[in-house]
């Protein structure tokens, strides 16, 4: 029995000179909603890629749903639903030729659910790929992994170029399928709002490292812009990770990580005089986060 | 009924969804033994993860204002009226304090406030 249904330790992988994923240790729960987050080019597609054998990595190892990838691919894709980020499908075929040819690769299809999110998704049959919209080669797209009903859900910006209308629908059908089973949902995204609603869990991937990886509340909580008046004069340790500082002439912004309710008192002892504890949502928590991890390391 | 939840607040989505339906109950707005929508319905519908949802049940039957029936899904339970009234009473005082909080943020001073709420409600009964 895995508790994991991804897991990778020390992953490294090198396409070329300029970028590489480097010691990428990513632990996805069984039945979590893990957000994959990153900026453009941060190494996430390659990493989904990584995963489902779409690329060797060059050291590392790779488990999903308990088996050992790439090793034990065929079994692992046969319980995996993966979106990619371009749509792959022939553009000759039909929407029903498409949901066809798609569904023979997976003999535990589930043509009626298939057939049901057509109808809901309103997606004409006979419609050719080649003619269909943004939207509706989007809907088409989930429709094919959800009716597989997928032990995992590999999802690699589901939404992205979406309008917010088609954006609704795809979400509400994934979280439709959620409730029903125990499904574990791997989705990158930038779009940070929309992980936010829906994760519980964050792993926040950048140039090629993870940067961090944790509970969404914790993510959210754990994340504070705090403003001094008064600022200590001399730091030592901290109980928080500070991520990063601002100084004006009248006061000093902070921005931590770890941060928990009590640590005020150790602004007190050091002589600080803490103004405002600001709450971050997550799409600023993740901007702190990166500007911290980018920052050049003092002493 | 749920357009309120904003995933960007610091308040736990849970907590929001849960707050929301106890005040529901408390109104009437979703009278004793009415049954709640299901967590499919509910996480589909204002797209939140089903684990949010079922935690917001948990807490909600944990207190007494829920009932989840083997098999049937959730209902409102029959409220006392003084359990209805702390809880409205609780609701209120939560939206004034995000006036407050707001409103200090703003630079508006106490008589601001006054001034605009006799204005919007003081004259009516």
């Amino acid at each position: 029995m895995t508790t994991h249904a991804i897991e990778t330790r020390d992953l490294c992988y090198r396409p070329g000179p300029g970028f590489e994923i480097r010691d990428l240790s990513i632990k996805v729960r069984q039945g979590a909603i893990y957000g994959f987050l990153g900026p453009n080019g941060a190494g996430k597609t390659t990493t989904i890629q990584l995963l489902l054998g779409l690329r060797r990595a060059r050291s590392g190892s790779i488990s999903i749903l308990g088996l050992d990838a790439p090793r034990e691919l065929p079994r692992i894709l046969g319980s995996t639903g993966y979106v990619p980020e371009r749509p792959h499908l022939y553009p000759y075929l039909s929407v029903a030729e498409a949901i066809r040819y798609h569904g023979a690769f997976y003999p535990g299809f589930d043509w009626s659910y298939a057939e049901q999110l057509r109808k809901a998704f309103d997606l004409r049959e006979g419609a050719k790929l080649s003619r269909v919209s943004k939207g509706e080669m989007g809907k088409l797209m989930i429709l094919l992994v959800l009716a597989q009903r997928p032990d995992l859900l590999v999802l690699d910006e589901p939404t992205d170029g979406l309008d917010p209308v088609v954006r609704r629908d795809v979400l509400s059908a994934l979280l439709d399928f959620c409730s029903q089973g125990a499904a574990t949902v791997f989705i990158s995204s930038h779009l940070v709002h929309e992980l936010e609603r829906i994760c519980d869990w964050v792993g926040v991937l950048d140039r090629g490292r993870l940067a961090a990886e944790l509970p969404m509340n914790a993510f959210k909580n754990g994340i504070k812009r705090i403003r001094l008046g008064r600022a200590p004069s001399l730091v030592g340790d901290t109980p928080f990770v500070v991520i990063s500082q601002e100084r004006s002439a009248l006061e000093q912004v902070w921005v931590v990580r770890g941060w928990q309710p009590t640590m005020v008192q150790w602004f007190d002892g050091v002589g600080a005089e803490v103004k405002e504890i600001v709450d971050l949502d997550l799409e600023d928590g993740f901007v702190e986060l990166l500007r911290g991890a980018r920052a050049p390391q003092e002493g | 009924m749920f357009r309120h939840i904003d995933p960007g607040s610091p308040i736990p989505l849970y907590v929001q969804i849960a707050n929301r339906l106890r005040v529901a109950v408390a109104t009437g707005e979703i009278p004793p033994s009415a049954p709640l929508p299901s967590v499919r319905q509910l996480a589909a519908e204002i797209r939140v993860n089903p684990a949010t949802v079922v935690q917001a049940y948990r807490e909600l039957e944990h207190e007494g204002i829920v009932e989840s029936r083997q098999g049937a899904g959730t209902f409102a339970r029959e409220v006392s009226d003084s359990k209805k009234g702390a809880e409205r009473h609780r609701e209120a005082r939560r939206l004034v304090r995000g006036l407050v909080t707001q409103a200090s943020v703003l630079g508006l001073t106490r008589e601001d406030l006054e001034h605009a709420w006799k204005s919007e409600i003081g004259g009516r009964s």
